[in-house]
């Protein structure tokens, strides 16, 4: 044998390996598309009915023209957005100074940060939830945005560093040699510079803001306050084995946002979490 | 003006205060917890080392330990090797032109963008031993006895790993994936050159030069297991029994669900203690990264 053909027999023992892992990873979703799709009857039909005979939209119509619903959304973009531009406002002069100034102790100042990851948000929660109490910050959203921002500052911070560390200093040397103050280079020549960084950092840091669950399902207690990922979890938790189609379909709508968001701008973020990955 | 510009702390004051407030405080703050008798319903408190004894003396103890470990190993290997396969392959397939290669990458990263509850819920809808069961309404097809994935305490571990794997294979493919690009493409050309065949280079070139990278990502990926919740608590909510209730979960109950403040301060610092010996046991294979800075 050849070893052209022997390269031919094992891409197609690549595109086999290949679609047996994507069956794995798209199974799942796509049955709760499907579950999402059918009437009650139909749910109880299982797998024999993959492609529901009578597909139909009421279960989306239920849960989109439910004004708590729309509003558990809002509540998610709400916290999502307000926790990803905090973040990076905090984290971008910090980048910026691990990028560009050279001092003592940095390098381990930059591993202390990255070590803050590694504690669970369930270990902070504990005293936090007593000193929100005792400051009237307990259910509101101000203190919830506070402790995203918080979590995700150690990433920001990191992707934030690698991004400036991909711009050229020569332009920012002459703005200094014109007599343009250190912010102000930060601010006029940096920043607008590294917006892709930032752009993709934003919205990586918004997807895992999407998700999180354990602060706003301590921290707010009022239902029309909750964003929603907590939302189906109670959701999940009152619905019976005759509302799984709802259940499925308020899952979709809590889960594509978030798909969408990472399709529109994959290249970007993989391109942040492998510039990352590589440094890190 | 000029010497606060210059000077790279007045930079990192921001996050200086935020982690500090958020992060370091309250860690100190669990640390003097623990040694209280606080309680979430209030009460008096003083200090004594009574949570520490409880702990020791909780007969549960060792069950949570256990779990968590079956829990966090099985994750962590099924993450590491699935990742790494993918990766590997996607590189093969990238170096060959074939089709498709990046909507595989594509798939795989979605699972991991999805919400650690949607998760949970998901795969509950899969293991379900109700009729919309889909694992089981398939193996009742195929006239296969089904199986009680979520209700058998010993099948209902394997369920929480298999669907943490399926959500958080995608970093370590990442991860695996930028290191493999690393990699200088002449290794390769010397090995065929030398004739090593593909498992020859794999083993010589691709696996030492990752070392890096699989011990990075070891140390994150155990620490993100450990400190799962989320996806368990919606898929098994720790049972059948206690047979799912890992650390994070137990702890969590121990202080929203009983107001035991101070026993869930032990807990915190154990899962703390937890995450510092992996990390600096991880640490210390590192190779010594300075020296190339």
């Amino acid at each position: 044998m050849t070893s052209e053909s022997r390269e031919k027999l094992w891409d197609l023992a690549t595109y086999l390996i290949a679609i047996i892992i994507a069956a794995f990873f798209l199974v799942p979703l796509l049955w709760l598309l499907s579950l999402a799709l059918r009437t009650r009857q139909e749910v109880f039909l299982g797998a024999s009915r993959f492609i529901p005979k009578r597909p139909t939209l009421g279960n989306f119509e239920q849960i989109l023209s439910d004004p708590a619903f729309i509003n558990y959304l809002w509540n998610g973009l709400k916290l999502s957005a307000l926790g990803g531009i905090g973040c990076l406002i905090v984290a971008a002069p910090a980048a910026y100074a691990f990028s560009r100034f050279h001092f003592q102790s940095r390098s381990s100042l930059m591993m202390s940060i990255l070590a803050f990851q590694m504690v669970s948000p369930l270990v902070i929660l504990v005293p936090l939830y007593r000193y929100m109490a005792s400051l009237g910050l307990l259910d509101g959203h101000f203190g919830v945005t506070m402790i995203y921002i918080a979590v995700s500052l150690p990433m920001a911070v990191w992707l934030l560093k690698s991004s400036i560390d991909g711009i050229p200093k020569s332009l920012e040397e002459a703005a200094q040699i014109d007599g343009c103050s250190r912010f102000g280079i930060f601010w006029r020549i940096t920043l607008p510079l590294v917006a892709p960084g930032l752009a993709s950092a934003f919205i990586l840091i918004m997807i895992l803001n999407w998700s999180q669950f354990l602060v706003p399902f301590l921290l707010l207690t009022t239902d029309s306050k909750l964003p929603i990922s907590v939302a189906i979890f109670t959701f999940a938790g009152t619905s019976s084995a005759s509302s799984t189609q709802v259940l499925a379909a308020a899952c979709l709508v809590a889960v594509v946002p978030a798909i969408v968001a990472f399709l529109l701008l994959q290249r970007m973020i993989v391109g942040a979490l492998t510039a990352g990955a590589v440094k890190g | 003006m000029r010497r606060i510009e210059e000077n790279p702390f007045s930079w990192l004051l921001p996050v200086a205060i935020l982690l500090g407030v958020f992060y370091l405080y309250p860690i100190f703050d669990v640390l003097r917890l623990a040694f209280t008798n606080a309680s979430l319903r209030g009460g008096e408190e003083h200090y004594t080392v009574d949570s520490f004894v409880a702990l020791i003396a909780n007969p549960a103890l060792p069950d949570i330990l256990w779990t968590t470990f079956v829990f966090t190993a099985g994750s962590v290997i099924g993450q590491q090797f699935f990742g790494l396969g993918i990766a590997v392959l996607v590189m093969r397939g990238e170096r060959r032109r074939l089709y498709g290669m990046t909507a595989l990458r594509t798939i795989v990263l979605i699972a991991w963008v999805i919400p650690g509850i949607a998760n949970g819920l998901i795969w509950q809808m899969l293991f379900s031993e109700a009729p919309f069961g889909a694992i089981n309404s398939v193996l009742r097809m195929m006239s296969i006895q089904p199986v009680a994935w979520l209700s058998d305490p010993g099948i209902a571990m394997i369920s929480a790993i298999v669907s943490n794997v399926w959500r958080g294979t995608a970093f370590s493919m990442i991860v695996f994936y930028a290191a493999l690009k690393g990699i200088d493409p002449t290794l390769y050309e010397a090995a065929s050159v030398d004739g090593a065949n593909g498992w020859q280079r794999f083993r010589f070139i691709t696996l030492p030069q990752m070392r890096a990278a699989i011990l990075v990502n070891s140390i994150l990926i155990t620490i993100a297991t450990l400190n799962t919740f989320d996806a368990i608590i919606s898929l098994t909510g720790g049972g059948p029994g206690r047979a799912t209730e890992v650390l994070s979960l137990y702890t969590f109950n121990t202080v929203f669900r009983n107001l035991d403040l101070a026993g869930g301060s032990v807990l915190s610092v154990l899962m703390l203690v937890i995450s510092l010996v992996l990390a600096v046991g991880y640490a210390s294979f590192l190779p010594r990264r300075e020296a190339n800075e």
